[in-house]
């Protein structure tokens, strides 16, 4: 019996923070919503639809969160078992880094070392082709765009490309 | 007659050879996207999207459309060959197609495959030309309450045959109608969810948001895992199905066809739920049920033959009445609005040679598939040896370039790796990121209507239930979220997510 409600309230339950996710991002869109204005049912503001659409969200993710208390559910260790988690990881810091490169350092500056960085982090390219790809790929795609479709892409401080 | 004639104007436009181009290239990325997995034809088209601009809006739009109907056909080449769906829709076709090509019979497979699906294509193509100018023309009498009733019921069928939690995908449902409205009020001009940030003062784009959600976390999920591949290296022989074949084959392809345009037409329908349907249906309708799973033929032809009809048939609801029933039909409608056009029930009468064009082209294109998947086959099974390490820097590329030339703007490069990285965390917790993608698209029509409909009314809430149209869609709606908690129909709906996790 303790077991099974030990179970059942493991604060490392996923459902359980799932679902308090979404019932604060429930309670934001209800705040923001009236703090829009409802205006009134003849005349609905721009609040109008936040607050309701709010509500919804609050009601749906309280049920989840009942669902995750009466009924248990996964934990987060269990979402990622026998996966290889440090691999989207790598791959989502790569991303960040390469999205405050890319103002300052212009597109081929900043995605020659996001692609070498991708094709050597997940299952390692072998370097004589990761790196002919990591150069060819993006400057291809520099060329067309720039000189065949006339999308200029961000220089950097720089100004290369 | 008015049909035949409006036929041979739309053939008038597809045959011109800008726009044979233009399919042709639309075709074959479909293929490519399609044969290719982790990319399928949402981030295709996303990632296209902006090319559009440079032709007319003719050309873009049968691009657009050809990457769609194209990656259905493409798909099936990887799921009877690698054991790897290519896209959503051809996830079932692995389980009997896989196994007939271990059987030595990849060739009657892929043939089966690629005729089911002109045959369905073409059928979905007909009845598109004779069903979408009478709903147009029924279309006019829609008003506010119709159109928002039938937007809820989009949704909530979606959400319905979402797999897992229903409470989840409704509540993905409305933070996507909450993104949806993010910038200037379109009644008040009032800037709403902005954070003073004058990037959102237009809304969220639809580009960085379907290329992070489906993009973007389709890499990061299939790189947790070591994609093994078990390509079927036996020379592709006998392409062209047996006599055998074909009399097994012709039920299963016609009642897929029939059912997969059907399920097509409806709001949240579309090609992955009609494959699965025409699936379990050849199941329980065939004498000898045990051989599905082993290498059965109507395993194939079925469920391909439904996923072509459906997106034939998915074109109905946007080219009639505006609304689009998924979030490919979604990304069209982002192509038409590019170019200033807003499908609906005019378009048909106002713009003619667009949408018969259209029409005409996807015909014209069903044919090029059909040489595309059957003597050219060799070429894409050498490209099913690209290895995934080499593949996905490729994908995550693209979707950047893609993103930053849709509007020009590094914000939206960073809105996508945002989206991106939520969509991994949602799906690794069971949240579905369609239901959010079609609401943030209905989401800003959807408050239109309603605000609409109650100033109309004068604030009777009555007006969307004394409208008949109104009232069956918000009945169906309602009867749809109240299901689950009916333990036979609950029974039901998990059973259909169960199959579809298999």
């Amino acid at each position: 019996m303790s077991n099974d409600s030990d179970v059942k309230f493991r604060l490392n339950n996923s459902e359980l923070w799932g679902g308090l996710i979404g019932l604060a991002l429930g309670g934001f869109v209800i705040w923001s919503g009236l703090k829009l204005k409802l205006g009134t049912i003849n005349d609905p503001g721009a609040g109008f639809v936040l607050f309701y659409t709010g509500i919804l969200m609050c009601l749906f993710a309280t049920s989840i969160i009942i669902a995750a208390l009466t009924e248990g559910g996964p934990t987060f260790g269990s979402r990622w078992m026998n996966t290889r988690w440090t691999k989207p990881l790598l791959v989502i810091v790569c991303l960040v880094a390469f999205s405050f490169a890319l103002n300052p350092l212009g597109f081929l500056l900043s995605s020659i070392p996001l692609m070498l960085l991708l094709l050597r982090v997940v299952d390692p390219v072998r370097w004589s082709l990761a790196i002919p790809i990591a150069v060819l790929v993006p400057l291809g795609m520099w060329w067309i765009l720039k000189r065949l479709l006339l999308i200029q892409l961000p220089s950097g401080i720089f100004e290369i490309g | 007659m008015d049909t035949l004639v409006n036929v041979a104007h739309g053939f008038g436009v597809a045959l011109q050879p800008i726009n044979l181009i233009y399919c042709f290239i639309g075709v074959f990325i479909g293929t490519l996207v399609g044969v290719l997995p982790g990319i399928g034809p949402i981030s295709a088209m996303s990632l296209l999207l902006p090319i559009t601009l440079s032709g007319t809006p003719e050309s873009g739009i049968i691009m657009m459309a050809g990457i769609y109907y194209g990656s259905m056909y493409g798909g099936s080449t990887t799921s009877i060959l690698v054991n790897i769906p290519g896209e959503a829709a051809s996830v079932v076709t692995c389980i009997d197609g896989h196994q007939m090509a271990k059987k030595g019979r990849a060739g009657p497979a892929l043939g089966i495959a690629a005729f089911g699906s002109f045959f369905a294509g073409t059928f979905a193509l007909i009845a598109l030309m004779l069903v979408a100018p009478k709903l147009a023309s029924v279309a006019i009498a829609f008003g506010p309450a119709e159109y928002f009733s039938l937007m809820v019921l989009g949704l909530v069928v979606l959400t319905f045959l979402t797999q897992g939690s229903m409470a989840k995908a409704l509540l993905m449902a409305c933070i996507g109608v909450v993104l949806g409205v993010v910038g200037l009020d379109s009644i008040t001009a009032q800037p709403r969810l902005t954070f003073g940030r004058v990037e959102l003062i237009d809304g969220i784009g639809l580009v960085p948001v379907v290329m992070g959600l489906f993009g973007v976390a389709e890499v990061l999920l299939n790189t947790e895992q070591v994609i093994k591949r078990d390509i079927i290296n036996t020379k592709i022989t006998h392409l062209l199905p047996s006599r055998e074949d074909w009399k097994v084959s012709t039920g299963p392809m016609s009642r897929g066809t029939i059912l997969g345009f059907f399920l097509g037409i409806l709001p949240g329908g579309g090609a992955v739920i009609s494959s699965f349907a025409s699936y379990a249906l050849e199941k329980r309708l065939s004498k000898t049920p045990e051989r599905f799973g082993t290498g059965a033929i109507e395993g194939v032809a079925g469920p391909e033959a439904a996923n072509n009809a459906a997106a034939g048939g998915a074109f109905i609801p946007l080219m009639t009445l505006g609304i689009p029933p998924n979030v490919v039909m979604a990304l069209l409608l982002g192509a038409f609005v590019i170019h200033g056009l807003q499908p609906g029930p005019l378009m048909i009468t106002q713009n003619p040679g667009l949408f018969w064009g259209i029409v005409a082209s996807m015909y014209i294109g069903n044919l090029m598939l059909l040489v595309l998947n059957l003597p050219m086959i060799g070429m894409w099974v050498q490209l099913l040896k690209l290895p995934y390490n080499v593949l996905f820097p490729l994908i995550i590329l693209f979707t950047i370039i893609g993103v930053y030339c849709s509007s020009n703007n590094v914000f939206d490069v960073h809105v996508m790796i945002a989206f991106g990285v939520i969509g991994y965390f949602m799906r690794k917790l069971g949240y579905e990121p369609a239901p959010l993608v079609l609401a943030f698209v209905l989401g800003p029509m959807l408050e239109n209507n309603l605000r609409k409909s109650l100033i109309l009314s004068q604030g009777d809430l009555m007006t969307f239930v004394e409208r008949p149209i109104s009232a069956v869609c918000l009945t169906f709606a309602l009867v749809l979220l109240v299901a689950p908690l009916l333990p036979a129909l609950r029974k039901k709906r998990e059973m259909v997510a169960l199959d579809e996790e298999a």
